[in-house]
């Protein structure tokens, strides 16, 4: 374990560990959208924002891909990084003022008016989906495109997503919950990625019950028998 | 996420929370739901909790002196007055804010009992804070029986079902009573969230539970939690049972948000029960009409439940 200090109070957090892991485990309130702890940390939404003391010199970082440093002072609530949040948040609400979790965290930090320019559009460009995409489900469906003002979340040339098996991991992560997903008896839809696949009927019960193209990927990766999607998870023998 | 339907078990169970607040080493049986159910819970609360915990199962098993299972704050209290202490706990937290002695944050107060604890003993207690209206989670672990003290019938053991206390025999064939519909309690107290979820689908479980926490007002979840010992099951099948529940029409999965039904899985075909008793020694006594009986009944019940909610 390795000490150092948060706000005045000694915090340990475990080697390889980031900042934000060790203050959230010891109860300091740190805004953010873009972590999670299954995938490795991005610091896309700069909202973790900290200052450190390391060696006697003064900087300003995300807490979220900092890693625990032996001896390092951490202030999580001085007026610098009040004011730097303040500063992101209205940056991303300019970018997606329809979010009603954003507007929520931008009065809880006292931003009431943006002076940017708005955007029209609802996704904050955290990259949750597409790095759950790739390190949690191994599908590398989604990835980013462009750049600057035109980046944008999507499937390769904003066409169907052909790698996705409708697994739902990019609706469950997303921040702002725009990923929506659709399920009918017999397909299911992740209608951001403009993905439909067919479902697989269960040869006892008759029911629908997972994405046909997903179960043969998982098929193929363990080398499961032919027959082994056959059935449903409950009428498997 | 609202919007989502069927069970996402797939890779979405990797994305929850790597911290276990509720420790492992506990003494729960082999296969028991119940404790994965609280596993679950907990992470989908995360660490600003207190938690109130009725006397039963759960707390036998994480709390015999000098041990612990519980990483978050908790206090035991007796069956009768879980919703009162929690409700006051409530009270307590806004106080303090109030009077600047803690910082405004958000601490969810949650209360967790088995069905004995919510529907039999604790039920006044429980009543009287939905009633009141305070902002406070109840969950309700229901394994359908005392398993606890030796499997004794409570008001939410179906019927049929052999106990302890409702033996099956010459005389009657198991419990005599149909089970107490808890969430329909809950919800006609006019609350703005009730919800029934089982272990065996744990996004939708951490949905229902999220949901409720961020609700502002009482919230109830209702939580059917599989028993190995006294359901006389294997503890491998807990799992399956709780998935045979929920596709067979027994244990519906629906939420009732502000007087809105929607059943979170809709099946348009539902399993025969008897798949689902046949897993289960406390059933099998029960002769083929008696089934088709309790069949019909489940299978009504569900229809009804599929008008409430205008889904097909």
């Amino acid at each position: 374990m390795i000490s150092f200090v948060i706000d005045g109070q000694p915090v340990e957090g475990k080697e390889g560990g980031n900042i934000l892991e060790a203050a959230l485990d010891a109860g300091f309130d740190i805004p953010n959208l873009c972590y999670n702890e299954s995938v490795k940390p991005y610091g896309a939404c700069r909202l973790c924002l900290v200052e450190i003391i390391r060696k006697g010199k003064r900087m300003m970082t995300t807490a979220c891909n900092y890693p625990v440093t032996e001896g390092i002072e951490v202030f999580t609530q001085t007026e610098k990084v009040l004011q730097a949040r303040r500063m992101m948040v209205e940056l991303i609400l300019a970018m997606c003022p329809g979010d009603k979790l954003i507007q929520d965290m931008a009065k809880g930090m006292g931003v009431h008016e943006v002076r940017f320019k708005k955007e029209e559009k609802d996704c904050i460009l955290c990259g949750l989906c597409a790095r759950v995409c790739d390190e949690v489900v191994g599908a590398h469906a989604i990835q980013f495109s462009d750049r600057g003002d035109k980046r944008e979340m999507g499937a390769p040339f904003g066409e169907e997503a052909m790698d996705c098996i409708a697994c739902g991991a990019c609706v469950v992560v997303c921040p702002v919950d725009v990923i929506r997903m659709e399920e009918k008896e017999d397909e299911r839809t992740i209608i951001r990625w403009k993905r439909t696949l067919k479902k697989k009927k269960c040869k006892i019960c008759g029911n629908y019950f997972a994405p046909w193209f997903q179960l043969e990927k998982f098929r193929e990766y363990t080398k499961l028998p032919k027959d082994f999607f056959d059935t449903c998870y409950t009428c498997r023998k | 996420m609202s919007e989502m339907t069927e069970n996402l078990d797939v890779f979405t169970v990797r994305t929850l929370t790597q911290k276990e607040y509720f420790a492992p080493g506990h003494r729960a049986c082999q296969g028991c739901a119940e404790a994965l159910a609280l596993r679950l819970v907990l992470k989908a609360l995360g660490r600003n909790v207190i938690i109130v915990a009725a006397t039963g199962c759960m707390e036998i098993v994480s709390s015999p002196f000098p041990f612990t299972s519980w990483r978050v704050p908790w206090i035991h209290v007796a069956f009768e007055n879980t919703a009162a202490v929690a409700s006051g706990i409530e009270a307590a937290l806004k106080a303090l804010m109030r009077k600047g002695r803690l910082p405004y944050k958000k601490i969810t107060t949650v209360a967790f009992a088995g069905d004995g604890g919510t529907a039999d003993i604790g039920l006044q207690a429980l009543s009287g804070a939905l009633e009141r209206g305070h902002d406070f989670v109840y969950i309700c672990t229901d394994n359908e029986a005392y398993m606890n003290t030796g499997i004794q019938r409570s008001s939410t053991t179906p019927f049929g079902a052999s106990t302890t206390t409702s033996p099956a025999g010459k005389v009657q064939m198991g419990q005599i009573t149909w089970k107490k519909n808890m969430p329909a309690i809950a919800a006609a107290h006019n609350i703005p969230y009730v919800a029934t979820a089982c272990p065996s689908y744990p996004i939708d479980l951490v949905r229902k539970v999220k949901k409720a926490a961020d609700i502002v007002g009482p919230a109830y979840v209702h939580i059917l939690s599989v028993c190995p010992t006294g359901w006389r099951s294997f503890p491998e099948n807990s799992i399956k049972l709780g998935r045979l529940a929920v596709e067979s029409g027994i244990f519906p999965l629906y939420e009732i948000e502000r007087g809105q039904y929607r059943l979170s899985i809709n099946f348009p075909r539902l399993k025969p029960v008897k798949e689902y008793f046949r897993l289960q020694g406390r059933f099998r006594h029960l002769t083929d009409s008696m089934i088709e009986e309790i069949e019909k009944r489940v299978h009504q019940e569900y229809e009804r439940l599929k008008e409430k909610a205008k889904q097909k």
